[in-house]
């Protein structure tokens, strides 16, 4: 499902204060936002708007990811490779239950999820370096 | 001229065309075609010699290679994800201050429906210029066009920090490097790898999405000539319209 932009980005900005903060994201959110630093930035996964689609918390927190934020990233496998393999994200975004996350086929739906440092810098309150000039 | 001249020749019965000497009048024809350009191929205002525009598509001309290896860039803009790594490894290998840059990633949203929106990201770099508008205003020649490779380097010796390039270049591609007193620019890694060996840029080697890909265009077996010769490609440059005959090459997929 194509998300806005404008809604990720507020739902970037909220998950990163959580992340900058290190404060946990409440029960009563449903993990609120995550963005993922590692190991590229940045990717912003959002927990509210997968509930919405009828899955359960144990759907994903079963296996595929630990409850605890940053065990994904720490676990050195976070990556497209292992999404191939059916790991992580790519359990379900396959290109039949959702659309694909594997890398040769994901032509043109990078930044759906992908942020870059813009949107992390965005999601912080960091400023973004303008190009020369501006 | 005085002014007793001009009422003598008011004065004077006018010659005519017909009555001047054909010779004359030739030279001068020959004087003000020069002029307008007409014998350097130009259009009839410039006053600089333009060559011939050989079957050029939007800016790409894709029948002389004039330099060996014909260094250029291809940038498969749908997959940048502005990680930034690029960047990252372009600051460290080639000392770019935190003022400045040699490449970054520039951020459009693009309307894909009506309540939908997608982020895209774009990077950019000096488009080493066939027929570089930077080159041609420098004063002092601190920057010109390698005649091997093609890239366009900088001699920051010779600078004086004008910053007249600065303002030619279509690209937004240098900038005045504070710590050597001089402009700095993108040269495809030139000093810092390919002069030592190394065949490809920090940026395309650092890049985790296959983004950037560096190469010979005038190699047919290269993967630069081969995306942009694929019929079914769609690559363009960027502001074609300049005329500047850039190399570097953008695609999606």
């Amino acid at each position: 499902m194509k998300k806005t932009f404008i809604t990720a980005l507020v739902l970037a900005l909220v998950g990163a204060t959580f992340l900058v903060h290190g404060v946990g994201a409440t029960e009563e959110e449903h993990g609120g936002t995550i963005v993922f630093t590692r190991p590229v930035k940045a990717v912003v996964f959002d927990h509210q708007s997968h509930m919405d689609m009828g899955y359960e918390c144990d759907t994903c927190h079963d296996g595929l990811f630990e409850y605890a934020t940053g065990s994904a990233e720490e676990s050195g496998e976070f990556n497209h490779k292992s999404f191939a393999e059916g790991n992580y994200c790519g359990a379900c975004h396959d290109g039949s239950t959702a659309f694909t996350a594997v890398l040769d086929k994901a032509t043109g739906k990078c930044t759906l999820c992908h942020i870059g440092v813009k949107g992390l810098d965005r999601a912080s309150g960091k400023e973004t370096k303008k190009p020369h000039g501006d | 001229m005085k002014i007793e001249d001009l009422e003598r020749f008011e004065k004077m019965e006018s010659e005519g065309l017909e009555t001047l000497p054909s010779e004359e009048r030739r030279r001068f024809l020959q004087m003000g075609l020069a002029v307008t350009g007409v014998f350097a191929g130009g259009t009839v205002l410039s006053l600089m010699s333009a060559r011939p525009v050989n079957g050029a598509l939007e800016g790409i001309s894709l029948k002389d290679y004039p330099y060996k290896p014909h260094y250029c860039m291809v940038l498969r803009q749908d997959r940048c994800i502005d990680c930034e790594l690029c960047k990252e490894a372009c600051v460290k290998t080639n000392h770019v201050p935190e003022y400045g840059y040699r490449t970054t990633i520039l951020e459009r949203e693009l309307t894909v429906g009506p309540a939908s929106r997608q982020r895209e990201f774009m990077p950019v770099l000096c488009n080493q210029c066939n027929r570089p508008p930077c080159v041609r205003v420098c004063p002092t020649v601190a920057t010109y066009k390698d005649k091997t490779t093609g890239i366009v380097m900088m001699d920051p010796k010779k600078c004086i920090g004008c910053k007249t390039c600065m303002a030619a270049c279509p690209y937004n591609a240098r900038y005045f490097n504070e710590e050597i007193r001089a402009i700095d620019k993108c040269d495809f890694c030139f000093a810092s790898r390919l002069s030592k060996g190394m065949t490809t840029t920090a940026c395309a080697e650092a890049c985790p999405a296959d983004v950037r890909i560096f190469g010979d265009l005038s190699d047919p077996t290269s993967r630069v000539y081969q995306l942009v010769h694929d019929p079914e490609r769609v690559v363009w440059v960027l502001r074609p319209e300049t005329g500047a005959a850039p190399n570097v090459f953008y695609t999606k997929g």
